[in-house]
């Protein structure tokens, strides 16, 4: 899985007050009214790929080739709420971005036992641990979040070691719910780093 | 015989179709989850998630988009149903209606209609994976007429745009 968000050279700071005073209507409104229909569909087919893992032992392809789009989407959305770059994000699940970038690997097949797994104790070994630790993780980037607000505000640039820190955060919750809704097997590891080929975190 | 194989379009056989295409058509089937998998126990939830895919799946292959339409229309009769079972139900829970015989004998008549469904369901999902094509009694042909019948429009469409030169 790689995902990245573009660290510009410089950041426009009228953007940031736009965003931080009228995202949550021209920006954040209009696309968490279209996702929450696309996030039905995707609940939807989450639920029936879960079956279909358990009886043929792959995840439709159609059906993953939606999620990842669906999963582009929040991405190119949540990197312009949490100010991570500037832009209107594009609608809907075939939207285009050149800052945001997310891919993933189509898995040519999946573990039975351990969608079997994941569905009844996945929220035990993999959830709770994973949310108590992003808890504060996300407590911690929301005051980095404040001060490279300020920052940007005044210098027009973001520190580059907060925006990774956030992208790294974006990137923990991404895995995980990957994990969680069968379309890896590869358990997500407790960090933001970006893997590198061989599956370890850089 | 002659006319059949000129009105219709030739049936795609399991080894002329990609996986990919056999899943897409198996999960036509799988849609009647979509009230359980969106957590909302809406009887018109499937139909509206059967809606949505056979037009996900319009300009797909024909046997994808076979399947999608049975699918589709094979979901509307229990769909009536239980919409008629959970108007009922809500009008004996919340207003002034009775449980009487008539009731008993509309619910076990949707459950036996909602079992055969999935029965079958599963059935032609699983036939549907393997590439095979699955017909449904009365829907089968209906899907079939639908989507293998050759309009008069589609041969203009089959005309090549390159031809040769006049030698």
């Amino acid at each position: 899985m790689k995902l990245s968000i573009t660290h510009q050279e410089n950041y426009s700071r009228g953007e940031l007050l736009l965003r931080t005073f009228f995202g949550f209507i021209y920006m954040t409104l209009p696309h968490a009214f279209l996702l929450f229909f696309f996030g039905m569909w995707s609940a939807i087919l989450t639920f029936i790929s879960f079956w279909v893992i358990l009886f043929t032992g792959r995840y439709p392809e159609s059906f993953f080739e939606y999620q990842v789009k669906l999963i582009r989407w929040n991405i190119r959305l949540n990197a312009r709420r949490y100010n991570l770059c500037d832009g209107y994000p594009s609608f809907f699940i075939d939207g285009a971005d050149d800052r945001t970038s997310f891919n993933m690997d189509y898995p040519e097949s999946l573990s039975r036992g351990n969608a079997l797994l994941k569905a009844f104790f996945g929220w035990l070994y993999c959830a709770v641990p994973h949310v108590f630790i992003l808890l504060f993780r996300l407590f911690w980037g929301a005051i980095l979040s404040f001060v490279a607000w300020w920052v940007v505000l005044f210098s027009g640039k973001y520190p580059e070691g907060i925006h990774e820190f956030n992208v790294g955060t974006l990137r923990w919750t991404t895995r995980l719910n990957l994990y969680l809704t069968y379309m890896t097997d590869q358990y997500p590891p407790f960090s933001g780093r970006e893997e590198t080929n061989d599956g370890n975190n850089s | 015989m002659m006319e059949t194989t000129a009105e219709y379009y030739p049936l795609e056989q399991p080894d002329e179709l990609t996986l990919r295409q056999k899943e897409d058509a198996m999960g036509a089937y799988l849609m009647m989850f979509a009230a359980i998998g969106a957590g909302l126990p809406l009887p018109n939830i499937n139909l509206a998630a059967a809606i949505i895919y056979y037009y996900i799946n319009k300009s797909s292959s024909r046997f994808v988009r076979f399947h999608s339409f049975q699918a589709l229309i094979a979901t509307i009769p229990t769909t009536l149903i239980n919409a008629g079972a959970m108007f009922w139900t809500l009008h004996i829970i919340f207003g002034d209606w009775h449980v009487n015989s008539n009731f008993k004998g509309y619910i076990i008549a949707a459950v036996i209609a909602n079992l055969a469904y999935f029965v079958i369901g599963i059935i032609a999902a699983m036939k549907a994976r393997k590439g095979i094509y699955y017909y449904y009694m009365f829907f089968g042909k209906i899907a079939y007429q639908k989507v293998f019948s050759i309009k008069s429009g589609d041969d203009k469409k089959e005309v090549p745009v390159n031809l040769p030169p006049n030698l």
